[in-house]
């Protein structure tokens, strides 16, 4: 066999070349016919990218379908940052952008355009925002000089505009980009016509304070798709696909940008006139901060939600730079990004008689006609400690409705003296709401606190040293009475409390959205109205007329005659409009007092319930109280009237 | 050039002129060729004019430059007497060996890590390929001397002829090409008649080199890395591996119709590394489908068979070892070429003869069919 004949090996041959092209068509059968399924799919995957195209976000309107959030369309120049990085000398392509920037009005540093092609937050294949809010004339010399700006684009897209300016800042919030940690938790919203969900991705626009952040899945639309082939460096170079975006839903809220404009230029302008001023005692009103909440008690409704300091939710549109954000959140040491009105925490002082009054009558103990001498000081315990009026006023002997309007902290101190041992005015106050967030739909909202005795030996063995004292003492329960210093509450919490007074004992969850509209629709339209937010009833308390006239009686007589709030009301009309409210000065170690007034009107029919809670303001009728005032005004179509720069208030 | 027998024939081939060879060409062979070669044309053309809107003819000119040329050393090497270039085998080899010393030296240029170019003008030539023919004409001629009379001393002289152009090729390096040698001289060997126990020996050593290349230092990493992607799909830490990944979905992507021309978006977007050149079959895949790439396979099938064909029924044994050196040199560069591209081949830069872009591949797929016609033509004694 060494020697073959020639034949057979030519046939050897044959048979090789027979072999070798059978194997070549079964694997190319194999490829293209049996394994194409999961192939292709990989194939497609790997020449087309798809970029998500932001939606318009949903309007925000107000309770009269005034527009608060638009969205208007913007120039913002992108940097590709493939091509950037084959730029040589990267120093002098930011600097020519940022040179052509200011040149055609928008003045920008060099640094600020290194840094935002520098951020990280985009995927590589996206190009980075660098300006927004450029003019035409740059966008005309960008695309005449496009070889000296390689990889430089000009696209509108869509930013959140506020007709309002800064008003309501506080309760629409504002948007800002995906945090990855939100990418990955965030749940979409669904389209509610076609059932689509509103996914994210790293470019995504989110509601980051506000409305905006809690109706994010109503507001938010469906992303448009848009599908592109990229070569095999990734580099666009075409369009092979479209899907438009949709927009989002319209979210309608209780909101009266009216009023609540009123509300906020009240309380800027009273802390104005109070801040430097010395209050009675002597001690300089810093007036750095404040809040003004107006209710429905009908259902809940937040009729305007005012806080200072605040911001302008513009400047969050193109996104915020880091050193205005920390700017923004220490403002004379107090943050402007913060809602006092839902997460202020203050000692609601004398306008908490309503829970102690509440309790009192309701447990037995009082009536509306039991009088108690008031001689001005209270004591209690051995050996005796006094508690006082403010001013040491001495009142002589009234009854509960004459205590409210004159504000007697005696008659309330005795009646906290004659709870101690009781949770009589914990449990009232945990009724009317305190204690408790109060389930605004509104992010950030704080609960407040009303301790027990329970509570306060508690907190003492958990952190012996922040609360060095755990016993309860009578005195705690009598300043208790009188909402010092065992008890914070806020705002929101103390406004809803005078609404439930005001409609009868509903408890109800404070609402600023009224109902979710199909976008760019009319609640009029046929199928405008996608949702309504219904109103929620989170408890009732028993007031029958035993509890609820004497205090009544009382509240109203706050703001006319002998009234603490009397001075902050002069020359409002208020016939048909009868104004029933409380006044509140609470005192701060080291510091003015905190000034409060909460009310409710008309008082025959309420259908408003404002509160107001100023910080180092005073007493709580010279600021809080017309505060209030000019926002009931408004309410109640009287003549508007300024500020006043009277600041003497004597009684609370 | 009268040769005797011609004239026992021509009672039943009256209609043919025996004294013009030129009418027995090989319509079936040349057909093969011909179709390829302008598939080769279009398809390269598909691979490289870009993902548009403006596309690029560059390669396209070039082309169909190279398939004239082709075409016109092809008419000369079918024209010329292959007794003719049987003499003058030793000269081809001999210009081939001094063009290949020269092309290391530095009067060469460099390119894709390799120093195995001569610039003429905007043409790159490319000498190594010439040694496939160089070393087919110098093979035939020393095995049909030795008329199967081989031992040892003439199994040396033979290995070491061949050793001279592989050797000088590794230098460049250009490891794919040593290898088609390798299978050419392989196959020359066998139809040669070496005795079988040589052919055993020589597999086997060849093997234990291969073996031994390859944990050696004288294999580079990145051939390391091409020789065994296909054997491990999954490592991604291997480059070759992308690579196969990618020119396994491009034709996959041609599913049984394929996309149609300058449709297959892989090709037109160039996801394939290499795709007009070693991956031009991922191109053909993708646009023509299982189809057209069988269209493609059958007809190099077919030009095997008709060249294995001629391989019989040659006239003398010179011409059948030029055939089955032409043989071997198609058959193994579209087995490795395809193969690579399907994945089932390691990876070795073997262009598809006629259909990759490459000037001097083209021309000597083209000259190495006209020898194989020539020797068709010229059966007769």
């Amino acid at each position: 066999m060494d020697t073959a004949s020639p034949h057979t090996r030519m046939s050897v041959l044959g048979v090789l070349v027979v072999a070798c092209f059978v194997a070549l068509f079964a694997r190319l059968w194999y490829l293209q016919v049996m394994e194409s399924p999961e192939l292709v799919p990989r194939a497609s995957a790997q020449s087309q990218r798809t970029l998500a195209i932001e939606a318009p976000r949903g309007r925000i309107l107000d309770a009269k379908g005034r527009v608060l959030v638009d969205n208007r369309t913007s120039l913002v120049v992108s940097v590709d940052r493939n091509i950037f990085a084959k730029i040589n000398d990267k120093d002098a392509f930011a600097s020519d952008l940022a040179e052509v920037f200011t040149k055609f009005g928008t003045p920008t540093k060099t640094s600020s355009v290194q840094r935002r092609i520098a951020a990280s937050q985009y995927d590589q294949l996206h190009p980075v925002p660098v300006a927004s809010d450029v003019s035409p004339e740059v966008m005309v010399f960008l695309s005449e000089h496009s070889e000296e700006f390689p990889g430089v684009s000009v696209n509108r897209e869509t930013m959140r505009v506020y007709p309002y300016g800064m008003a309501a800042a506080n309760v629409l919030g504002y948007v800002g980009r995906i945090s990855p940690e939100a990418l990955k938790t965030l749940e979409a919203g669904i389209d509610p016509d076609t059932g689509v969900a509103k996914e994210y991705n790293s470019d995504s626009f989110i509601g980051l304070a506000g409305i905006e952040a809690t109706y994010e899945k109503d507001l938010r639309g469906v992303p448009g798709v848009e599908t592109i082939e990229v070569d095999s460096k990734n580099r666009p170079v075409g369009r092979v696909g479209y899907q438009a975006p949709r927009p989002g839903s319209d979210v309608h809220l209780h909101i009266d940008i009216e009023v609540q404009k009123r509300a906020e230029q009240a309380l800027v302008d009273k802390l104005d006139v109070l801040r430097g001023t010395p209050q009675r005692d002597g001690v300089i009103r810093k007036a750095p901060a404040g809040s003004v909440v107006a209710l429905s008690p009908t259902d809940g409704g937040v009729i305007a939600l005012a806080t200072y300091p605040t911001f302008d939710p513009g400047e969050f549109s193109g996104g915020i730079s880091q050193e205005r954000y920390n700017e923004l959140l220490d403002q004379n040491g107090v943050s402007a990004l913060v809602d006092r009105s839902i997460s202020g925490q203050y000692a609601p002082g004398s306008t908490f008689k309503l829970v102690t009054a509440t309790a009192a009558i309701s447990r037995g103990l009082i009536n509306g006609n039991t009088y108690y001498n008031d001689q001005g000081v209270y004591e209690v315990g051995d050996p005796p400690r006094p508690f006082s009026n403010a001013g040491g006023v001495k009142n002589g002997g009234i009854a509960l409705p004459q205590a409210l309007i004159v504000s007697s902290d005696v008659y309330f101190y005795w009646l906290g003296d004659r709870m101690d041992g009781t949770t009589f005015i914990q449990d009232s106050a945990e009724a009317y709401g305190f204690d408790q967030r109060t389930g605004i739909d509104l992010p950030n909202e704080s609960a407040g606190y009303v301790w027990t005795a329970a509570e306060k030996k508690a907190l003492h063995q958990k952190y012996p040293n922040a609360y060095p004292d755990g016993e309860w003492f009578t005195g705690d329960n009598v300043q208790l009475a009188v909402g010092q210093y065992v008890i914070t509450a806020t705002p929101i919490q103390i406004a809803r409390a005078y609404a439930t007074l005001a409609n009868g004992g509903t408890v109800y969850e404070p609402h600023v959205a009224w109902r979710v509209l199909r976008a760019g629709s009319l609640p009029t339209d046929a199928g405008g109205i996608l949702r309504t937010i219904e109103p929620v009833v989170t408890g009732t308390i028993d007031l029958p007329p035993a509890v609820r006239d004497p205090i009544l009686a009382g509240f109203s007589g706050v703001t006319t005659g002998l009234g603490t709030a009397t001075s902050a009301f002069i020359g409002f009309d208020q016939t048909n409009f009868r104004i029933a409210g409380k006044t509140g000065t609470a005192q701060v170690d080291g510091k003015a007092d905190t000034s409060l007034f909460a009310s409710f009107a008309p008082v025959d029919n309420p259908r408003y319930a404002v509160a107001a809670v100023m910080e180092e303001s005073g007493f709580g009728a010279e600021a809080s109280g017309e505060v209030v005032r000019h926002v009931y005004e408004i309410l109640a179509d009287r003549p508007l009237t300024a500020v006043s720069s009277a600041t003497q208030g004597t009684r609370d | 050039m009268i040769p005797s027998s011609i004239s026992r024939r021509s009672s039943r081939m009256s209609r043919r002129d025996p004294t013009s060879p030129l009418r027995h060409l090989d319509p079936v062979l040349l057909a093969c060729t011909a179709v390829l070669a302008v598939i080769g044309v279009v398809t390269v053309y598909s691979a490289t004019r870009g993902p548009g809107p403006e596309f690029s003819n560059t390669y396209l000119y070039k082309e169909v430059l190279f398939v004239l040329i082709g075409a016109v050393v092809m008419f000369i090497f079918t024209a010329v007497d292959y007794q003719k270039l049987h003499d003058w085998a030793w000269v081809f080899y001999g210009v081939t060996t001094v063009l290949l010393v020269l092309v290391v030296s530095p009067l060469g240029s460099r390119s894709n890590g390799a120093q195995a170019w001569f610039a003429v003008g905007p043409f790159q030539m490319q000498p190594a390929e010439f040694a496939k023919i160089s070393l087919i004409g110098v093979l035939a001629f020393m095995l049909s001397e030795f008329r199967g009379d081989i031992d040892v001393r003439r199994t040396a002289a033979l290995l070491g002829i061949s050793a001279i152009p592989m050797a000088l090729i590794m230098l460049q390096p250009d490891l794919g090409l040593v290898l088609i040698l390798t299978v050419i001289m392989m196959a020359m060997l066998l139809i040669g008649g070496i005795p079988t126990r040589y052919i055993v020996v020589l597999t086997l050593a060849g093997v234990v080199g291969v073996v031994g290349a390859l944990n050696s230092p004288v294999i580079k990493q990145y051939q390391q890395d091409r020789l065994t992607a296909f054997a491990n799909p999954d490592d991604r830490s291997n480059p070759a591996v992308y690579n196969i990944e990618q020119s396994k979905l491009a034709i996959a992507n041609g599913q049984l119709t394929g996309q149609g021309l300058f449709e297959g978006s892989q090709t037109r977007l160039g996801t394939v590394p290499e795709q007009q050149t070693d991956f031009i079959f991922t191109a053909v895949a993708e646009q023509f489908g299982f189809v057209g790439a069988g269209i493609v396979l059958l007809l190099y099938a077919t030009m095997c068979h008709r060249i294995l064909r001629i391989a019989r029924i040659a006239k003398d044994q010179f011409g059948t070892l030029v055939c089955v050196g032409v043989l071997a040199m198609f058959l193994f560069s579209v087995f490795e070429n395809v193969g690579m591209a399907m994945g089932i081949m390691p990876v070795t830069g073997i262009p598809l003869l006629l259909l990759s872009a490459g000037g001097s591949s083209t021309v000597t797929a083209l000259a190495a069919i006209g020898l194989v016609l020539n020797v068709h033509m010229r059966r007769f004694r």
